[in-house]
């Protein structure tokens, strides 16, 4: 009574990337690889129809209009976040929706292209057996002002993408700026 | 391994399926033709209920289950689960639709006339045991009315605002294809409206029934007047992606407004529709609906209750699962049970002294 | 766009049955889950060829993790091979392709209802819990609106006070499973009707968790090395089922949480509740070549 085809390339594709997001933002500071590199593919695993986005190039917002998805000039809007650069994002920072005290899961997932170098941070938290160091390259401000959105449970949700490799960093996690 | 012998799962659940479709017999499209033709008012609960509008699925679903209702309608939900949503259809208008039953108990006439269209309510509710002993029953001819019908029909409601009975209808502020939709994304309250209307949709009949009319019978704070009832068809408008729009096929439709008292100098209105010719559930349905505003916190016709408890797959499933095996969780409960009756036996054997260093009940 | 772009060829279902926006939408409160620790998030839960009730949620997330190289095990009340246990890796692996197995140790997925196995899970793993009821409050505040907002305001002191009035009545705690535990010290969860004995499995573990109801819409998780504690008072200490000196009369294994079978003259024995955990007893002790995992438990005591 159940005929089921095998996965097509986008399936694998997806179910690839995911796998590497969920264990980056299980484990944050650990780097997971991911099939492609760059931020499209974040947004063919995890945006549709039902998802309202800003992304800070043409190119993106390309690949996330395919999706189906609302593309929007409105950070404070969109529940998705791509942005090419940390430098010069303040503005679009401090808009991030962090969600609600009845509804956390209101608040954004940033994803942001980021060399995994430079910045020395210490992590502490869930997904961290002892406080990890980890370099990435996200500028001292963007800390400090998340550290000011971001009243636990309500935040938002980080992926830094260097090329094919993603690290993950929930609004759980503890980062201080060495 | 004696371990493994002793339970054989995997045997016995291919067994007693095939138990089940065995009495059932083999299945194929005549018979699934037959369902869908002759018990259309069964097929149209199935596809409301399933928030699937295919009559041949549906018949399919029924043929397959037996008739289980609970179970067709689960069959047929988790196979709209693997489709794709293609397009959002532009709303249906209430004087769009193609009416064939139109009824109001609010007045003796009304603008466009009492249609009665198709209907068991004045008949004589008689087993037709002729048909069991050799002489069938053929359907005498319907003579036609000398004009026919109007094919649509105005809103009742259109013309009480006119008139000033019910409040102006306020203009949507959500785009069509922007209305939040049930069936992706959670219930969560207080329920916007759409969410309200769409679960009562797919909510199931027995159970939207048992509620709306405990609210009728006065568990509820507004008795309900059928301001409107109609039964008919409705075009499914979508857009081409060249921007033309066209019907891509038509659906049976129920709808009905109920009414009771004033509110701010204007009646009240509750609504209800769903896919197929259901009276019963969408009179109920807006009753509930009708009832929801000054609802005390856990009465039978507070949203939260009345939507989570018609949800017909939710109750179904969670009724069944108890037959599922809990002895891991009963043994927890023994557990705390007796090492609790072993210290009552000790305490009320100790000296009176230490007792008194327990906590006092 | 042409109209080419809106369609599809059709197909009868969807690799692993559900379609990609339904995957697409489990993601996302997947990963929101894992970022707020032990909170309960809404997602819109598809209906699947099973009835609600039956492990429709965890087996939602399962459908989206699953690719033809996972390997999944399925287990009810402890037991690879119970009817429904049996039922739904079968849908798995047919609707996925993925291997299926019975051994702790090969699974890169775990599905369960109501255990944690006995063997300690490794960081490569996912455990899936299916949860029938998600909210820990529901016994205190049956409206959910209420209890989402207590969950917001941090308040826990009703299920507080029916602990206390618990020991003051009965002079213990009288939850059986499902005990109610504080997830990294913010959010109260249910761990789902596991036994207390399998609530230690949970805290600081090395595996992530998935915990989700498939008939109240909502997922949480446990990411690895997260703290999960049951609510005990300080001077009442948390207490697992007395299952330690017990022996299953099939494996001989004991120190490990049993299923009691009644006995025709009054008495009771006792199997492992954990049964692939006794045929691989079994199996070692009739020298077949077996590999038993470390285990949380190690003579009845808790020591990992």
């Amino acid at each position: 009574m159940l005929t089921v085809a095998p996965p097509d390339a986008i399936e694998l594709r997806c179910n690839s990337t995911f796998q590497a997001l969920m264990w980056a933002l299980s484990r944050p500071g650990d780097a997971r690889v991911m099939p492609e590199a760059g931020l499209a593919g974040i947004a063919e695993t995890l945006v549709d129809l039902e998802c309202t986005v800003f992304a800070d190039t043409p190119d993106l917002r390309e690949a996330v209009s395919a999706s189906g998805a609302l593309v929007t000039g409105d950070v404070s809007r969109a529940d998705h976040v791509f942005l090419s650069s940390l430098e010069n994002a303040a503005d679009q920072i401090v808009q991030l929706r962090c969600g609600s005290p009845l509804y956390p899961d209101d608040g954004a997932t940033l994803i942001v292209a980021a060399r995994h170098a430079g910045q020395r941070l210490r992590l502490s938290g869930p997904g961290i057996e002892e406080p990890t160091e980890i370099s990435l390259d996200a500028p001292p401000a963007f800390w400090a002002m998340r550290a000011m959105l971001c009243a636990y449970p309500e935040g938002f949700d980080c992926f830094f993408v260097d090329a094919g490799s993603v690290i993950g960093i929930p609004r759980s996690t503890k980062v201080e700026v060495l | 391994m004696a371990y493994v012998a002793t339970r054989g799962g995997e045997k016995a659940i291919e067994q007693a399926e095939r138990l089940f479709r065995q009495d059932l017999g083999p299945i194929d499209a005549a018979r699934v033709d037959t369902i869908r033709k002759t018990m259309p008012y069964l097929v149209d609960r199935v596809m409301g209920e399933a928030s699937l509008y295919d009559e041949e699925l549906a018949a399919l679903a029924l043929a397959q289950t037996g008739g289980e209702l609970s179970e067709a309608v689960l069959v047929l939900r988790a196979w709209r689960t693997t489709q794709p949503r293609l397009a959002i259809a532009r709303p249906v208008q209430q004087d769009e639709v193609l009416t064939q039953r139109r009824i109001s108990a609010a007045f003796k006439d009304i603008p466009g006339g009492q249609i009665l269209g198709p209907t068991l309510d004045y008949s004589h509710r008689v087993l037709a045991t002729d048909v069991l002993e050799g002489k069938p029953f053929t359907p005498p001819p319907v003579d036609s009315a000398q004009a026919p019908a109007p094919v649509r029909q105005p809103s009742l409601a259109e013309w009480q605002r006119q008139q000033g009975l019910v409040a102006p209808a306020t203009e949507p502020d959500t785009a069509p294809e922007d209305i939040p939709d049930l069936t992706r994304e959670p219930l969560l309250f207080p329920a916007s409206r759409a969410h309200r209307l769409q679960s009562l949709a797919r909510a199931e009949t027995g159970g939207v029934l048992a509620l709306g009319y405990a609210a009728m019978r006065g568990y509820g704070n507004a008795h309900p007047t059928v301001n409107e009832l109609r039964l008919g068809e409705a075009n499914v408008v979508v857009r081409h992606p060249r921007g033309t729009e066209f019907s891509a096929g038509r659906v049976r439709v129920s709808q009905a407004e109920v009414t009771s008292k004033e509110k701010g100098g204007y009646l009240e209105l509750g609504f209800a529709a769903t896919f197929g010719w259901n009276e019963v559930k969408v009179i109920a349905a807006a009753t509930l609906d009708l009832n929801s505003a000054e609802a005390p916190v856990g009465s039978a016709v507070h949203e939260e209750f009345y939507l989570y408890h018609t949800e017909s797959v939710e109750a179904s499933g969670f009724c069944i699962h108890f037959k599922l095996p809990h002895y891991v969780t009963f043994q927890s409960v023994l557990d705390a049970m007796r090492d609790a009756k072993a210290k009552k036996t000790a305490a009320d054997a100790a000296p009176a002294e230490t007792r008194q260093m327990e906590p006092a009940e | 766009m042409s109209l080419a772009s809106l369609t599809k060829d059709w197909a009868a279902t969807s690799y692993g049955f559900l379609d990609a926006s339904a995957k697409r939408e489990l993601r996302r409160k997947m990963l929101k889950a894992i970022a707020v620790p032990g909170c309960q998030m809404p997602y819109a839960s598809r209906e699947v060829p099973m009835a609600r009730g039956w492990g429709t949620g965890g087996l939602q997330v399962t459908l989206t993790l699953v690719n033809p190289a996972s390997t999944v095990k399925v287990i009810d009340q402890g037991a690879d091979d119970g009817v429904n246990a049996a039922s739904i890796r079968r849908f798995i692996s047919r609707v996925s392709g993925a291997a299926e197995t019975w051994d702790t140790l090969s699974a890169s997925i775990v599905q369960s209802r109501h255990r944690v196995p006995e063997e300690v899970m490794r960081e490569d793993q996912i455990l899936v819990l299916q949860v029938p009821n998600p909210e820990p409050l529901r016994g205190v505040e049956p409206n959910m609106s209420i209890a989402r907002q207590m969950h917001a305001d941090a308040d826990y002191g009703k299920l507080w006070l029916t602990l206390y009035e618990q020991i003051v009545r009965k002079g213990r705690i009288m939850q059986g499973a499902a005990y109610p535990s504080m997830v990294n010290g913010r959010h109260v969860m249910t761990p789902s009707p596991i036994p207390r004995w399998d609530v230690p499995k949970l805290n600081m573990a090395k595996h992530l968790t998935f915990l989700s109801a498939g008939r109240e819409k909502r997922l949480f998780a446990v990411p690895p090395f997260t703290r999960v504690e049951p609510l005990v008072f300080s001077d009442r200490p948390y207490q697992v089922e007395e299952h330690a000196h017990l022996t299953c009369r099939r494996s001989g294994l004991s120190g490990y949480f049993m299923n009691e079978i009644p006995q025709d003259n009054g008495g009771s024995t006792f199997e492992v509740s954990d049964s692939n955990l006794g045929i691989k007893a079994i199996q070692k002790a009739e020298g077949a070549p077996t590999e038993i995992g470390e285990t949380w438990y190690r003579d009845g005591e808790y020591s990992a």
